[in-house]
């Protein structure tokens, strides 16, 4: 079972995000996934976090993620946002960050001690290629870096959750940035 | 030839209303319910639903509309939760005093107040003596085959019993999990064409129902709804059986997990009795011997099928997400009390999980160590909830009203 918490703010597609990465380890990797999103009094640029857990069989798991193994940050000024993104993890957890600076990634590794640490200009190439600064499909061809699915089977769920038109040009950018994402 | 789709608890449940080819639907949105309103709007609108939307301004004219439409000789969807559910409270009688089989989900939210939008079953708790069947789900899958079922069970012509559908708000309603869906034709053969049983009202010919009834008339009423309430027991067994042969998936009124030889139990209902499981099997892992009896029926409540999971189980946990203010304690623990009251059994209440609390699996492993250490409460025990500071009382003078 892996346990995953995506962490952003309000309208950057982080309930979209959670979904789509359900599809594509549902659909196109034969396994099981469930969202559990937190909603509440929801509004453009304040945080919001959605929950994700994985496996290999049916999960009969149904609440919050207390202790994730994988943490995906789509803002990177959610630390001074009074969120502790590193609730509950340990020196193995893994974090996907959206920033072009290795010293943010780097800030994030040693503030809360996260394993390996992966960074992407998620909004950048969201803004390049689809006009657009929601990160949400960049953010998750930054995660399939981790190997915890492939970046075929999160295209082929962008393009079953937004359509053809709108999903190949989000596929796009998410190749983009799968290829872009450096590890330190 | 079932097909896996990606639905949450809302669009499942709409998928099964589709497929169950409602003719007319009425509902007024209400969160967490938003979506299956939004959802059958748009299908009434592009035609892949051919039924007719009723706008209203409030649930208890949803329901009224639902109840007049089914009456004509159709099935009719709606569907609503938390204070909508309570503002159809006086509809909801009449539903099922006029034995009109409504198959209605009702996605499980708080009552106010204090104002909430999250889960808790005090909405459907305060509707348990109206007169409709509750079933309760544990996952999006359940949501879908539910609610297909209900509509067997409901129609019955033995049974003719509207049925509640309740799914936990937002940790079922809007949580994506991949599910079964069968073809439609599979399902036409499942649930048949609606048939309408005694009363059918003819647009072209009004006539007046459910004027006032005598005293004598109504007790004669109300018991022909208590013997389909005791009908509709073995009719859900049989149903049961045939969705699994059909389907392939089991479905039961009280399911036993880990409960051979447990030492210990929680009893409880809705998506908790998921992450329940997962605990019990976690603790068995380590030797721990527990279990988990997930209620699926609370109305009618399958008494027999409790005994006889219950075995010889000593330490009863049970586990629920209402309050149940000023009883002993909460609902679901006063069934468990009274199925087994000749039985010597620690049957002990907890409360969690209201306004959408986690229930997580510290909670639920906190539940299993205090049953097993054997000490009972007179009164329910509220898990991490900060009693050193209830009932503290502040005067205000009307000098600090600034």
């Amino acid at each position: 079972m892996k346990k995953l918490k995506f962490y952003g703010v309000g309208g950057q597609g982080i309930v979209t995000a959670g979904k789509i990465f359900s599809i594509a380890v549902s659909l196109y990797e034969k396994k099981y996934a469930i969202t559990i999103p937190a909603y509440g009094h929801e509004r453009r640029g304040a945080p919001v976090y959605t929950d994700v857990v994985m496996d290999d069989k049916p999960i009969l798991v149904n609440c919050f993620v207390a202790n994730p193994d994988i943490v995906v940050v789509f803002d990177h000024t959610i630390d001074q946002k009074n969120i502790d993104v590193g609730k509950g993890i340990n020196d193995q957890t893994i974090l996907i960050i959206n920033t072009s600076s290795s010293e943010t990634a780097k800030r994030y590794k040693e503030n809360y001690g996260f394993g390996d640490v992966y960074y992407t200009d998620a909004t950048r190439i969201s803004m390049d290629v689809i006009g657009i600064t929601i990160p949400n499909a960049t953010m998750l061809g930054a995660l399939a870096r981790t190997g915890i699915m492939s970046i075929e089977s999160v295209n082929k769920a962008i393009i079953e959750f937004f359509g053809k038109k709108a999903g190949e040009i989000n596929a796009k950018a998410a190749d983009i940035s799968f290829s872009q994402t450096k590890k330190i | 030839m079932s097909v896996y789709k990606m639905l949450d608890g809302n669009a499942a449940a709409v998928e099964a209303i589709k497929m169950a080819k409602v003719k007319v639907v009425s509902a007024y949105p209400i969160t967490p319910q938003t979506t299956i309103a939004e959802k059958l709007s748009e299908i009434c609108a592009n035609g892949e639903l051919n039924a007719e939307y009723i706008r209203v301004e409030s649930e208890h004219s949803a329901m009224s509309c639902v109840i007049g439409a089914q009456l004509t000789g159709v099935r009719a969807a709606t569907a609503s939760a938390s204070v909508g559910i309570a503002l159809m409270h006086e509809v909801l009688n009449v539903a099922s005093g006029c034995r009109v089989p409504i198959v209605m989900p009702v996605v499980n939210r708080s009552l106010a107040s204090p104002w909430s939008l999250w889960c808790d079953h005090q909405d459907t708790m305060a509707e348990r003596d109206s007169g409709w069947i509750q079933m309760y789900c544990e996952n999006v899958q359940d949501v879908f085959d539910t609610m297909i079922m209900a509509y067997r069970i409901a129609e019955s012509p033995r049974v003719l019993t509207p049925v509640m559908v309740c799914l936990d708000g937002f940790f079922l309603s809007h949580s994506m999990q991949k599910i079964l869906v069968p073809e439609q034709g599979e399902i036409d053969k499942f649930i048949g064409e609606y048939k309408p049983q005694n009363l059918v009202l003819d647009p072209t010919d009004p006539v007046i129902i459910d004027d006032l009834t005598g005293s004598n008339e109504n007790t004669e009423m109300m018991y022909q709804q208590a013997v389909g309430f005791k009908n509709a027991i073995p009719e859900m067994e049989k149903v049961f059986s045939e969705f699994e042969n059909e389907f392939g998936r089991k479905k039961s009124l009280i399911e036993g997990y880990n409960t051979n030889d447990a030492d210990a139990v929680i009893v409880c209902l809705g998506s908790m009795s998921g992450t329940a499981k997962y605990v019990s099997d976690l603790m068995r892992e380590q030797g721990i011997k527990v279990g988990v009896i997930k209620v699926v029926a609370f109305r009618p409540f399958p008494y027999k099928a409790l005994r006889e999971v219950i075995g010889n189980i000593t330490k009863v946990a049970v586990l629920d997400r209402t309050a149940g203010l000023g009883g002993e304690g909460t609902p679901l623990w006063i069934e468990i009390k009274a199925a087994l009251t000749d039985k010597n059994l620690l049957i002990k209440n907890y409360i969690a999980g209201l306004a959408g609390r986690d229930i997580n699996i510290e909670t639920i492993k906190s539940v299993y160590t205090d049953i097993l250490a054997g000490q009972s409460s007179d009164s329910p025990v509220w898990i991490d909830c900060d009693v050193e500071h209830a009932g503290l009382i502040r005067e205000v003078s009307i000098n600090d009203r600034h």
